[in-house]
């Protein structure tokens, strides 16, 4: 395994009919990838294999949370001085992984945090909108971070960083989780204005309102013990 | 007299259950205990529940003793809740280590 610099940490989850596109988008634009193929039932693991992903696959399905702490660990391993988390389903556009790089060397940051509402959106549906807005807002109150989009996948962190972040939320609740530990780190961070393109894949995959629910469980949990 | 005794064996049970898990787990073990005691007490001088529910505001003992019990179910399922979260987590771990033990394999097998 050569040494490089930025790795692309994607976690995947039956998403065998797009993975192979978005990793060879960011293999061509000459970043390492991990993908972590989280107990998928279809081909995930093979297409992101032939792709060009080094694959970590989970024996059994975890969820995001831990498919991303899985594919941060081995990047970390493999010796990455930058790790980037990356959704599977191409709602990233691969050029912004250069923006937010730069964003942390520029700005010296640890983490360089994507955001949907500095940055565009195409084909955004109000609902979704909504729900983002809301869970945004619920992370500043209870995180305390001023942060414009707290649900967003894609983000930079430094080998340092990265080091920081052990995600215990396997499921969505994970994306508040992060930027906790961002905030508990005392590490820089900046946010960085990104693009989502909404298709209907990432529509259907993508969560809801209902979810939402789940996740105030998750964090509410969480609060519980230790 | 038929629910009383029976009321007693079972109560009986749950203190043996309790000296069980004392060492294991002393504060499950002596709530436990705590419990079933006060049971046995009210089980027989059932009197005395409806003093003390009266006292409460609450009408009879016996609704005194299933609002409690309601409670004390509440917090055993929490209880249980934490725990299986907790188990999750050591699962995580497993899984994880388990995952990254074979990448590594599957790539050194790969490298020239």
């Amino acid at each position: 395994m050569t040494t490089q610099p930025v790795w692309i940490a994607i976690a995947a989850y039956n998403e065998g009919s797009v993975i192979a596109g978005v990793i060879e988008g960011v293999r061509a634009a000459g970043y390492a990838v991990v993908a972590v193929d989280d107990g998928s039932a279809d081909d995930t693991a093979d297409a992101a294999e032939r792709a060009g992903a080094a694959v970590v696959r989970h024996p059994i399905n975890l969820g995001q949370g831990a498919a991303l702490q899985t594919g941060i660990e081995f990047a970390l391993a493999a010796g990455a001085e930058i790790v980037v988390t990356f959704d599977a389903d191409g709602q990233h556009r691969v050029s912004d992984v250069a923006v937010l790089t730069a964003a942390l060397k520029e700005h010296n940051a640890d983490f360089a945090l994507g955001s949907r509402f500095l940055g565009g959106t195409l084909n955004q549906p109000l609902s979704r909108r909504l729900v983002l807005r809301l869970a945004t807002l619920f992370t500043r109150l209870s995180v305390g971070m001023n942060v414009t989009d707290t649900h967003n996948g894609l983000r930079a962190m430094t080998r340092r960083g990265a080091q920081r972040i052990k995600l215990r939320q396997n499921r969505m609740a994970h994306a508040s989780e992060i930027l906790h530990q961002v905030a508990q780190s005392g590490l820089p961070f900046v946010e960085v204005p990104v693009t989502i393109e909404y298709s209907a894949y990432s529509m259907a995959k993508g969560q809801k309102l209902t979810d939402a629910l789940t996740i105030l469980l998750d964090l509410f949990a969480r609060r519980l013990h230790r | 007299m038929i629910a009383q005794l029976s009321l007693t064996a079972l109560l009986f049970a749950v203190i043996l259950y309790a000296l069980s898990q004392y060492r294991r787990a002393p504060a499950v073990g002596l709530m436990s205990m705590m419990v079933a005691l006060v049971g046995l007490y009210f089980v027989w001088l059932p009197s005395h529940a409806t003093r003390l529910a009266a006292f409460a505001g609450i009408g009879r003992g016996v609704d005194l003793v299933l609002y409690v019990w309601v409670v004390i179910s509440m917090l055993m399922l929490l209880n249980l809740h934490l725990r299986l979260r907790m188990q999750m987590e050591q699962i995580t771990s497993l899984a994880r280590a388990l995952a990254m033990a074979n990448a590594r394999e599957t790539s050194s097998r790969s490298a020239p």
